[in-house]
């Protein structure tokens, strides 16, 4: 749908301005600094550009100019005549006409100095041909500065106008100066229309809006027509004939029965008849208003006659399907009173949608609109009953609607704490708990490494409670099973004795086993921090060993730590060393025992390695620390100067080369 | 919470800033930030209502105002999400989750909630439960691609038969529908015989049209239950009217849609 908005037009600026505007653009766009002595190019080239840029300014702006006035023949002719009316279509042409005009001159003027500057021999040729070129072009605009005053008029006026769409559900309400068509838009819109009691109040076309059906209808007050040739009416009185001929629209004839407006009934029929034509497939009402002056029945006879005639005719605008509707047709009002106003908007709207649904229900796009007019309607496929779920709660609140005080809602306790962003509601506090105490307690999310949410159970105490029961029903199983039987035969009281001994036994290691299994995870040895009964000692096993007849010693000294300490208390003692050590396993050397000796190691000469770990000797080993300790030598990242830098020696050192130079000083130096 | 990731089934969501605007007692039309699409942002059934945590209360405090003598409103998010009535489904019996909501979010909900309501997460590959199932207090429309085994967590959870089945041509059966156990709406360019048979199918009266001025996708510019609706508030008085009848609101009978309102339809599609 095409809007028509006339308030985005861009200001049409004074001839002089206009001027104004390109020059100073050019000036302050393009440079501003050439020499005598730059190569003839590059002075033509200053030049040129500058009468270039200044054409192209004015290109532009007088390009806007013409493209963002509507072209009366391109828009509604409901728009095109009322612009007519209102600004003379020949004037409004002929203006974008000369600004075409214009524009065109322009670019010819710019084509034919571009050409003269390429020929250009000195810079001051160049610039009186600039100066000529500028000169001319902004001649021609100054010729046309007053059709840019006119236009920036229209403008002015145009985004003024009232923004009625041509193609909308439209009332119009026409009559007489003075009958109350105002008042009337006032009653039913809230277009504060401004009433007078003088003809011609209204001078142009107003719009409002009105609702009916879940419509929104535009309603138009128009300014009063009197009952003249065409030729002679005057503007004001040519916009409402403009909106009469081209809006396809309910239109309201006012007549004001008590002739207070200072037309009798009979110079309103007359004007009525007159304008009848532009009333053809429109539906029509007739309004007979100021009934508190002057009831419609308390006409004369002959205006009675009259007001008759015109409602047969108002009959006749539109040939509706069922044949002409009486109803809605002459209706009575006073805007005064407000008796009647309502029903005259009503039944307007009523005959105005009717007349577009009849034009609408013949259209092609109806076809494809039929599914959204159609209510499905359940056919029954089974005998289940699918009751509706309204809580109690809301039925009786609905009951008595009227008694409900307002409540205190999250929206006011935040405005009370501070507003939006800085109050923040607790999430905790409409919880449903047995216990209202519990609401503000946290939940550990994360417990000893678990995710507390994949232990949460409901029924955990009936769980619980579950297994506890299942596991005294297996014990009670076992115990039956107690009076057991091997092979099939009774056992002896004493085999019993003893059958219950291994499996008391087996229980037992099996259940320490699984906590060992439990605390230590299952690794092979107990380390000592597990063992916190310090039961698996060497001593226990070497007593236990040499129960069993073996020679624990050997086995005892595997076992014993190999690591020594450092304390001096615990090193071997030389004597012991030489003694027992020498009983012990006798081929060891003194010398050897102290080299293996660790508390020693400290002493010893750096260049000392003792081979071993895979090398031949110690140069083998020597040789391999050397590169290790190498490769991992921290590599220099900071940028720090080292040897490898490129070094510029002082060349030549101030203190060897100032100062006066006496006698032996140089070579002294 | 699973960090997999799997496909979303996600609406254009906007975040801005809140406004609110009022408009009837039963019928509302409100805004989520500046945001029409109150569908998305909220869940309503018989027993519950789950609201997106804003930054204001004012979304909040509408449904607040009118549901909270009956029903408890509860605000929550989803994964972290505020887009919870395309993540979820649920009805008077119950609520399924999708696979993203965390721990405690969870937790959360089945704290906010009564006991009545059963509230279940499940592993379902389409993740946006909201917009790939619809259901009222008794019958369910499904994705057509949907698990097996989330179906008989449907039919188990919230009590309802499940049909498969797609509206207009579109899969995203929860997206393009909103229905009560009064009646409901469906996508505008549902054909005349679908529109029974889903009629015959969910057993409630059923109408094609829109929300928000003019928009397809009714179940995020909606939001509905047997006795209330909140619309978004860019909807149309022809619109809104329309979801009156149809869902019977305050006195509203589906049968005014093709006898007081007919005209005004018309002259308003056509």
């Amino acid at each position: 749908m095409v809007q028509y908005n006339f308030k985005k037009i861009t200001v049409v600026p004074p001839g002089k301005d206009f001027i104004d505007i390109i020059l100073s653009r050019t000036q302050r766009q393009t440079p501003t600094v050439v020499h005598k002595g730059y190569a003839i190019s590059r002075i033509r080239q200053f030049y040129m550009r500058k009468v270039r840029y200044s054409q192209q300014n004015f290109y532009e702006k007088l390009s806007t100019i013409i493209d963002e006035f509507p072209r009366l023949d391109d828009i509604h002719p409901f728009y095109g005549d009322l612009l007519h009316v209102l600004y003379n279509k020949d004037h409004y042409k002929l203006a974008l006409g000369q600004i075409n005009t214009s524009r065109n001159i322009i670019a010819k003027i710019s084509k034919d100095y571009l050409r003269l500057l390429k020929y250009g021999d000195s810079l001051y040729r160049c610039k009186c041909l600039k100066v000529a070129a500028l000169g001319r072009m902004c001649t021609v605009v100054k010729r046309i500065s007053p059709s840019l005053a006119y236009l920036e008029q229209i403008r002015q006026h145009m985004a003024r106008l009232p923004s009625i769409d041509p193609n909308t559900r439209t009332v119009l309400i026409c009559g007489y100066p003075n009958v109350g068509k105002s008042s009337f838009m006032n009653k039913v819109t809230r277009a504060d229309v401004d009433v007078q009691p003088y003809a011609f109040t209204t001078k142009s076309l107003f719009v409002g809006h009105t609702d009916y059906k879940y419509l929104r209808y535009q309603v138009i007050d128009t300014p009063g027509i009197l009952d003249r040739p065409f030729e002679d009416r005057n503007i004001i009185e040519m916009c409402s004939i403009t909106a009469l001929a081209h809006l396809r629209a309910a239109v309201l004839f006012f007549l004001d029965i008590s002739g207070s407006c200072g037309y009798s009934i009979s110079q309103q029929a007359a004007l009525f008849h007159s304008i009848k034509s532009l009333f053809m497939n429109k539906p029509l009402v007739i309004v007979c208003n100021k009934t508190d002056l002057q009831p419609l029945e308390g006409l004369s006879e002959d205006d009675m006659k009259l007001v008759m005639e015109m409602k047969a005719e108002a009959m006749k605008t539109i040939t509706q399907a069922g044949g002409p509707n009486e109803e809605g047709v002459l209706l009575t009002m006073s805007t005064l009173t407000d008796d009647g106003v309502m029903a005259v908007k009503n039944a307007a709207c009523e005959r105005l949608l009717e007349q577009r649904v009849d034009v609408k229900m013949k259209s092609k796009k109806m076809m494809d609109c039929l599914n959204r007019f159609h209510v499905a309607v359940p056919k029954p496929r089974d005998n289940k009953e699918r009751p509706v779920c309204i809580p109690q709660a809301v039925l009786e609140a609905r009951a008595n609607a009227a008694a409900k005080e307002k409540k205190k809602l999250e929206k006011d306790i935040e405005n009370e704490n501070g507003g939006a962003g800085v109050y923040s509601a607790s999430l905790k506090k409409r919880y449903i708990l047995a216990n209202d105490e519990w609401k503000e307690d946290i939940l550990p999310e994360i417990l000893d490494g678990h995710n507390v949410a994949d232990f949460l159970d409901p029924d955990i105490l009936v769980r619980c409670e579950e297994l506890e029961r299942e596991e005294g029903l297996r014990l009670e199983e076992q115990a039956a099973e107690d009076a057991f039987q091997i092979d099939g035969h009774e056992l002896t009281q004493e085999q019993k004795e003893i059958l219950a001994q291994i499996r008391k036994k087996k229980a037992l290691l099996i259940q320490e086993h699984r906590m060992k299994k439990r605390t230590a995870e299952s690794r092979p040895i107990v380390p000592r921090k597990f063992d916190k009964d310090r039961k698996f000692t060497t001593d226990r096993m070497g007593r236990q060993l040499s129960s069993m007849g073996v020679d624990p010693s050997a086995a005892m000294n595997r076992a014993r730590s190999q690591s020594r300490g450092r304390k001096r208390e615990r090193s071997v003692s030389r004597a012991a060393a030489d003694g027992d050590g020498m009983e012990i396993d006798g081929q060891q050397s003194n010398k050897k025992l102290r080299l293996t000796s660790r508390s020693r190691s400290r002493s010893r000469a750096p260049e000392e390695v003792i081979p071993g770990e895979g090398f031949k000797d110690s140069e083998q080993k020597k040789k391999a620390i050397k590169k290790a300790k190498a490769a991992t030598r921290n590599r220099n990242k900071d940028a720090r100067r080292g040897e490898a830098d490129r070094v510029i020696p002082t060349l030549k050192p101030k203190h060897l080369f100032s100062g006066k130079r006496t006698l032996g000083k140089t070579s002294r130096r | 919470m699973a960090t997999r990731k799997f496909r979303f089934y996600f609406l254009r969501v906007i975040f801005l800033v809140a406004s609110f605007v009022p408009r009837r007692l039963t019928l509302s039309g409100i805004q989520f930030e500046n945001n029409c699409e109150v569908g998305v942002f909220s869940k309503l059934t018989n027993a519950y209502c789950l609201v997106a945590i804003g930054g204001s209360e004012n979304f909040y405090s509408a449904f607040e105002a009118e549901l909270a003598d009956a029903i408890p409103v509860v605000k929550t998010s989803i994964g972290g999400t505020r887009i919870i009535g395309r993540l979820c489904v649920g009805n008077k019996n119950g609520l399924l989750l999708p696979h993203t909501t965390t721990d405690q979010e969870l937790q959360h909900m089945r704290n906010c909630l009564p006991d009545q309501v059963v509230v279940q997460r499940i592993d379902e590959r389409l993740s946006a439960l909201g917009n790939c199932i619809s259901c009222n207090d008794h019958v369910a429309l499904t994705h057509p691609d949907l698990d097996k085994e989330t179906e008989e967590f449907i039919a188990d959870v919230l009590g309802v038969e499940v049909f498969r089945q797609t509206i207009a041509g579109n899969i995203l059966v929860g997206s393009y529908c909103a229905f009560s156990n009064r009646g409901g709406l469906v996508h505008p360019h549902t054909s005349v015989e679908d529109l029974d048979e889903l009629s015959t199918l969910l057993q409630v009266p059923l109408v094609a049209g829109t929300v928000n001025r003019g928009s397809e996708v009714i179940a995020a510019g909606m939001t509905v239950n047997d006795w209330t609706a909140f619309c978004g508030s860019d909807t149309t008085a022809t619109e809104l009217s329309v979801i009156e009848s149809v869902f019977k609101l305050r006195e509203g009978q589906p049968t005014a849609i093709v006898e007081d309102m007919r005209k005004s339809l018309i002259d308003s599609y056509v």
